[in-house]
């Protein structure tokens, strides 16, 4: 596509965005609708900017951002070395696959409750169920990303005498990263949904934890303005996983029209 | 002197099917031998078992009197794809053998640009793989099977997925190298005209066998309208003929 037509439709985007906004202030203004329902946008936004220069939203995005950063790094690093584990012995793969599909389908959510018997309520449960959702992606596609290499270029490692440690940081592991990046960013997404929906069980402040409080207080509005919080924040990670994501594989990607 | 010598080399697949079916073949230091025909008639087969990528079932493989019983540094291998790394620069590209063995010393980065260089493409060292077009990369994959200064050169069809004016310009290109490093080749190709231009030797196989062999007196150096010459052709012919089972 070219340059010209993409700022085209980008502009075409905003555009949309302004009218659905728009659109929504309208009609709340015309049919009296209870903000209890349904908050009007300048409302929302109104308590958006009060929250953010008064500065009460802050402590809670910041906690939000930690138990995040804290659960992907933390489910993130554990998933790549057992999927590298895992493709690097055909025995653990094949004595731990039945066990580790079945507890792909287990819903990580519904453990919440258990985590919070084990760990109290606060920062550590919901940590530990976002590693928990954030691992199984990089499992699966460091696993699979390290095993489907060309049989051309494993021949080639055999043909120059490279060691299987040799063969699995320089050959295995770069020839998958386009995979395990992959998984990488799926887990972005979902340690987001992880976070706060851990604080909605077991949190006592974050973001999550907030939207119960502003149920309790019948406060949509402030709800609105959470999700609005939310949404940022995911759009800043999903970005930076992005911008990762290019400048590691800006080799790979050449020539391929990227 | 018998360099490499292949010795009554079998090799059957999961013990049924045979591939390859006790065959001898000595190459002298310094000669270039193609192997020729038909998909599946074995020729990658007995080449990957000459690198030491496949053991055979029965009968050994000597380069210079030792047994080649894995891959060893003395042969270079090059691959129907150049099978470059996508996330190494042309350069680190060609001191991959070397970087896998020990840490990479100034002069072995000096012989990698040398080596660039001798095949074309001194200004590309720092390039991607992904940025060269299929002649260059078969370039760098020559470069790097050259870099550990191999005393036999083996090659499975390199230049099969190459236009025919490409072709011909690696070919030249191939010949000059080798030439110059008086490098021992064993070429596996389908193609008769590019087995007749580069070989001393031809050998044409079928179902495991070796069914005809055809020495090439042709004049050395050897350059672009020999292809077009009666002797060529009558050569083609033969080889052609082989192939068809009618020798």
């Amino acid at each position: 596509m070219s340059n010209k037509s993409n700022t085209g439709i980008r502009m075409y985007s905003c555009l949309l965005l302004i009218v659905l906004i728009a659109g929504w202030e309208l009609f709340c203004r015309v049919s009296g609708i209870s903000s209890l329902l349904i908050p009007a946008p300048s409302a929302v936004a109104e308590t958006l900017w009060a929250g953010l220069t008064v500065g009460f939203l802050w402590p809670h995005i910041w906690i939000t951002t930690v138990e995040m950063v804290l659960g992907l790094a933390l489910g993130c690093s554990i998933g790549f070395l057992c999927g590298v584990a895992l493709g690097e012995t055909e025995f653990l793969r094949r004595l731990l696959w039945p066990y580790i599909l079945a507890s792909q389908v287990v819903p990580k959510l519904a453990l919440g409750p258990l985590f919070i018997v084990w760990f109290g309520f606060g920062m550590t449960s919901t940590v530990v169920i976002t590693a928990l959702i954030c691992f199984f992606p990089l499992l699966e596609n460091t696993l699979t990303g390290t095993h489907h290499i060309e049989p051309q270029k494993r021949e080639l490692f055999h043909m120059l005498g490279a060691t299987r440690l040799q063969t699995l940081l320089r050959l295995k592991i770069p020839s998958g990263l386009p995979v395990i990046m992959a998984g990488v960013r799926v887990a972005v997404v979902l340690a987001l949904v992880g976070a706060v929906v851990g604080e909605f069980i077991g949190g006592r402040s974050g973001l999550g934890a907030s939207i119960i409080a502003a149920q309790g207080m019948m406060d949509s509005t402030l709800m609105f303005a959470l999700f609005v919080i939310i949404t940022a924040l995911g759009m800043i990670f999903y970005q930076a996983t992005i911008l990762a994501e290019r400048w590691l594989l800006r080799h790979h990607m050449k020539g391929t029209g990227q | 002197m018998s360099f490499l010598t292949i010795e009554k080399a079998s090799y059957s697949y999961q013990g049924v099917e045979v591939v390859v079916d006790g065959i001898d073949w000595t190459i002298p230091q310094g000669e270039f031998h193609c192997l020729v025909g038909r998909s599946g008639c074995g020729k990658t087969t007995l080449l990957k078992i000459a690198a030491g990528l496949l053991a055979p079932t029965e009968g050994a493989i000597h380069i210079q009197g030792t047994e080649i019983r894995e891959p060893s540094d003395k042969v270079g291998f090059v691959f129907q794809t150049p099978n470059l790394l996508e996330w190494l620069s042309v350069l680190d590209n060609v001191l991959l053998p070397l970087s896998l063995k020990r840490s990479v010393q100034p002069g072995d980065t000096e012989k990698a640009r040398d080596l660039l260089t001798l095949v074309g493409l001194a200004d590309y060292t720092a390039r991607f793989p992904r940025e060269l077009s299929g002649g260059q990369q078969s370039r760098v994959a020559i470069a790097r099977a050259l870099i550990t200064d191999p005393l036999v050169l083996l090659m499975d069809e390199p230049f099969a997925a190459l236009d025919a004016l490409t072709r011909e310009e690696l070919q030249d290109d191939l010949l000059r190298l080798c030439d110059l490093g008086k490098t021992t080749v064993m070429f596996v190709t389908h193609d008769i005209a590019e087995a007749i231009y580069l070989a001393d030797r031809v050998a044409v196989m079928d179902r495991g066998r070796i069914r005809h062999v055809l020495d090439i007196d042709l004049a050395r150096p050897r350059a672009g309208d020999i292809r077009y010459g009666g002797d060529f052709n009558a050569l083609s012919l033969d080889v052609r003929r082989a192939m068809d089972g009618a020798l």
